[in-house]
């Protein structure tokens, strides 16, 4: 559905000509659906402006920023939010970063290496948000989801503007939950910006030590490039065991110690992934690892203020990893992969290698909790893949889950994925029956509540949230112009 | 087979928008980080790598009308093939082939850009690129006692190209190639007045058959002159002559090779010894087309292998830009003695494009200034005093944006600082 001619005026003359476009040849290149218009806003008086506008002929909009994923209904306003792409500020005394939306995270974590600092690299990759809330490789250290959200801008579905935390009372955003209006069960209840309704323009994300250098050295050409050493008092390594039981014992003595920078627990297919450089390496990569490693493992990398900590951390490192039985894995020795999985971990956040390489698609079932529980959920939920392997649906990973400690272990995050063919909709299927099943299991059988799990029965278990949640959509979102959807990063 | 040839490569795109940026290992702050100047001028994702995959599969499945901004989208992209390196980083699938293609069946299907409509029936006519030349092709060598290499035997036949021959600010830089050639005591010649088009940069715009009939006519002549080893100055002419070529089996055994490398050769066989200092500060800009695209073509035929992995039987060799023309160029500027060089952060394979290519000068003038001011900025902000290129195509666009832009930056071809140092 087009908009009307003056309707468009409207919006045209908040963003300009050149930033508002109805044409269908743009529709298919964001989604499948087709929008009333696709809008480029410039900045938080624009965004806001846009919304009121919607408001007032009642438009559903959505906001959108590297375009990595995301479900639109037809004939709503799309908010591409492309052009605020500015690194606001670098608060190194306070250790936090003011960012707007279509700052990618390696853009910030590389402005933050030259001082010493790090933070949160999501899993989704560096080729996303910076703003984006979730879990990432440097968990360890980092920690995650709303931990990391200071204080925030948002646009209410309305078209308010509301600055969260410290930044309600003062210019000041160290902190999200105040001298100012905490709203952080409203703000974080999803991924920002755009499962909350609303749009968030400027986000505050919490920033950290960074031990290692402030710039890698990188050599070589794409796709292999590779570390020209590797950086002092640094070290990564993967370790296999001989059962699920030995590893989650390492994991929590490693993260009592405090001596991993990164803890990742990837299995052997994710390894392969990461250090090759095309489909076929890596199943060639994937049977070679397969055969040395043990049993279940995971990749640590060990990052020193100073020489002597560096050998402190490593010691401890050895130590704990031999009571638990562990074993390196010997190809990952290679000082050359080690210095390719490293800058995979750390740069680029892994991902695309490990998620759509193989097969064009996946789907995933994210986790929050206690390692040693959610790792019994994702055992069964990975035999529930075999089937789906043998029939040639999906990528043959040996079944296999991954996760991570977050905070040295305090909680701990597990995951597993099915990859597969866009172009297969039997596959597609298949996959998403299982989603169904091992989501459904996981609260039968009380591991945890997903929100892609049955919610008729999710809610009423936890305390009716989902109604709740409702009606505070519905408060802030009277219009209804705001829908909540999926993950947009 | 046309664009339904990369159906599966189109249908791969996850829409991660690594195609916007360089790879993420070499971002190295909040500046330069951008690589498409596509995207980074229009801003809508479909003038992305991404958003034209998704658009050319939509085009596939559900067939979609040709609309003024479906060819604006089309035509603004330089094909410079920068979105295919960042991500074949990660991905198997081709990505500037399918844009290639798109534009390819947009000609076929009568919906072209009257400016390169304008260049093709020049093209037709006068067998060269620049509408509006005067004069005969070779009169830049008059005097200059270069051999006529359709009648005489020589070991190298120089190919100059149409903006190098014809442009009267450009020709200095044929100039500069012949005494250079001629100091080493290279036996070469140049095809003068018989010197035709490569047809790359028709081949960019879209015009298949009208590229071939120029690299048929280009192969007949020098199977004539029996040349072995052909010496371009220009990107384009490196690019269609080595990699074009082969790809459509007109090649054979012809040695291509760009003046740069040929030119290093020389300093590396001590047939070349640049002794005179040139006192600057100077950065390199690497040509798309002798950089990631310079790369040579690699011949397959291969089947997808049913099931759920993207692979091939064989296995299928993406071309993904680390083989391009990448050192010889930087080891020319460093063995000049009194150069001062310096990097910026996109370079080789990762390179931000100067806006001249995919015919974008000839039908967005504005945008291929845009880009190369761009280009330009990074360039001053290394602190070199010059832009060293190696294709006239660079050079002529730098210094129209420069001269709008008021920069104090000097741009020259590797050829001009080489002569300076001969």
């Amino acid at each position: 559905m087009a908009l009307k001619k003056d309707v468009y005026k409207e919006f045209e003359s908040v963003v300009g000509e050149e930033n508002i476009c109805d044409d269908p040849a743009i529709m298919p290149a964001y989604y499948s659906n087709k929008f009333a218009a696709v809008i480029l806003p410039g900045n938080t008086a624009e965004v806001q402006a846009v919304v009121k506008l919607c408001n007032k002929h009642k438009l559903v909009f959505r906001p959108i920023c590297t375009g990595w994923s995301g479900m639109f209904p037809p004939d709503i306003i799309l908010m591409d939010l492309r052009r605020m792409n500015h690194i606001i500020e670098i608060n190194e005394k306070n250790m936090y970063a003011v960012v707007e939306p279509y700052v990618i995270s390696s853009q910030l974590q590389a402005e933050l290496f030259k001082r010493g600092l790090n933070f949160c690299i999501k899993g989704a990759g560096t080729n996303c948000t910076a703003m984006l809330r979730g879990h990432g490789h440097m968990d360890q250290t980092t920690s995650g989801d709303d931990r990391n959200h200071l204080a925030i801008e948002w646009v209410t579905p309305e078209g308010d503007i509301v600055r969260s935390g410290a930044l309600g009372s003062s210019d000041e955003w160290f902190c999200g939950d105040g001298p100012g209006p905490s709203i952080r069960s409203i703000l974080t209840s999803a991924v920002p910006p755009g499962v909350t309704p609303g749009v968030f323009t400027k986000a505050a994300v919490k920033l950290y030590h960074w031990p290692g250098p402030s710039e890698f050295p990188i050599a070589g050409h794409s796709p292999k490039y590779v570390l020209s050493e590797i950086p002092a008092n640094m070290m990564a390594r993967y370790y296999s065991f001989p059962s699920v039981e030995k590893m989650w014992q390492a994991e929590i003595g490693l993260g009592e110690a405090e001596v991993c920078y990164e803890l990742m627990g990837f299995n052997a297919a994710m390894v392969a992934a990461n250090i090759t450089t095309c489909n076929e390496e890596d199943e060639a990569m994937f049977n070679r690892l397969n055969k040395e490693v043990q049993g279940p493992g995971f990749f640590v990398i060990i990052a020193g203020n100073s020489p002597a900590d560096f050998a402190y951390k490593k010691k401890v490192l050895e130590k704990i990893v031999e009571e638990a039985g562990g074993k390196s894995l010997k190809t990952l020795e290679d000082p050359e992969l080690e210095g390719i999985i490293m800058c995979q971990c750390i740069r680029i956040s892994a991902s695309i290698r490990e998620t759509f390489r193989p097969g064009g698609a996946f789907n995933s079932i994210p986790i929050m909790g206690q390692r040693d529980l959610t790792i019994k959920w994702a055992i069964g939920a990975g035999e529930a893949k075999k089937p789906l392997i043998e029939k040639g649906l999906i990528v043959d990973d040996g079944g296999a889950f991954f996760g991570w400690g977050v905070e040295q272990g305090h909680l701990g995050k597990t995951e597993i994925f099915c990859k597969y063919s866009p172009s297969n909709p039997t596959a597609k299927a298949a996959v998403e029956t299982w989603q169904r099943e091992q989501n459904r299991r996981a609260f039968e059988e009380r591991y945890f509540a997903s929100t892609m799990g049955p919610q008729d029965e999710i809610g009423p278990a936890l305390c009716n949230y989902s109604q709740w949640w409702s009606k505070v959509v519905k408060a802030l979102d009277p219009n209804g112009v705001s829908p909540e959807g999926g993950s947009l990063v | 087979m046309g664009l339904e040839q990369y159906k599966g490569d189109m249908e791969m795109c996850c829409r991660c928008s690594a195609c916007k940026f360089i790879p993420m290992q070499k971002v190295k702050g909040h500046q330069y980080a951008y690589v498409c100047p596509s995207i980074s001028r229009y801003n809508f994702h479909a003038y992305s790598a991404g958003g034209r995959l998704n658009i050319g599969a939509a085009m596939l499945k559900d067939g979609m009308k040709y609309t003024d901004k479906l060819l604006d989208i089309v035509y603004n992209c330089q094909l410079c093939g920068a979105c295919g390196v960042s991500c074949n980083y990660a991905m198997d699938m081709e990505v500037l082939e399918p844009i290639n293609e798109f534009r390819i069946k947009c000609v076929e299907d009568k919906k072209t850009h009257p400016a390169l409509d304008k260049i093709i029936a020049n093209l037709k006519k006068q067998g060269s690129m620049i509408p509006g030349a005067k004069g005969k092709r070779g009169a830049w060598a008059a005097g200059l006692k270069i051999k006529d290499a359709t009648k005489e035997k020589v070991d190298v036949l120089y190919h100059v190209g149409c903006l190098t021959s014809y442009d009267k600010n450009l020709q200095k830089l044929a100039k500069a190639t012949a005494k250079i050639l001629q100091k080493a005591g290279v036996n070469f010649g140049i095809a003068g007045d018989a010197e035709m088009c490569c047809g790359g940069r028709a081949y960019q715009m879209g015009y298949p058959k009208e590229f071939l009939n120029q690299a048929k006519k280009n192969m007949a002549m020098i199977k004539k002159a029996g040349v072995k080893t052909v010496v371009t100055s220009c990107a384009d002419g490196y690019q269609a002559f080595k990699v074009l070529y082969d790809r459509f089996d007109l090649k054979g055994e012809l040695k291509v090779l760009h003046i740069s490398e040929y030119i290093d050769k020389l300093i590396r066989d001590g047939k070349l010894k640049p002794r005179r200092k040139v006192e600057m500060a100077a950065t390199y800009h690497d040509p798309c087309r002798l950089g990631r695209l310079g790369e040579p073509w690699v011949h397959w035929e291969g089947k997808k292998i049913p099931g759920d992995r993207f692979v091939f039987d064989p296995p299928k060799p993406y071309r993904r830009g680390a083989n391009g023309v990448y050192e010889p160029p930087r080891d020319v500027l460093k063995a000049i003695p009194g150069l001062k060089f310096t990097e910026m952060t996109r370079i080789k394979e990762y390179s931000w494009c100067c806006g001249a290519g995919g015919g974008v000068i000839e039908s967005n003038p504005e945008f291929a200034k845009w880009t190369a001011r761009e280009r330009i900025e990074e360039a001053v902000s290394t602190g070199a005093e010059a832009l060293v290129t190696a294709c006239p195509w660079c050079e002529k666009i730098f210094n129209e944006a420069i001269k709008e832009s008021g920069s104090s930056l000097k741009v020259y071809d590797i050829v001009e600082l080489v002569e300076k140092a001969i």
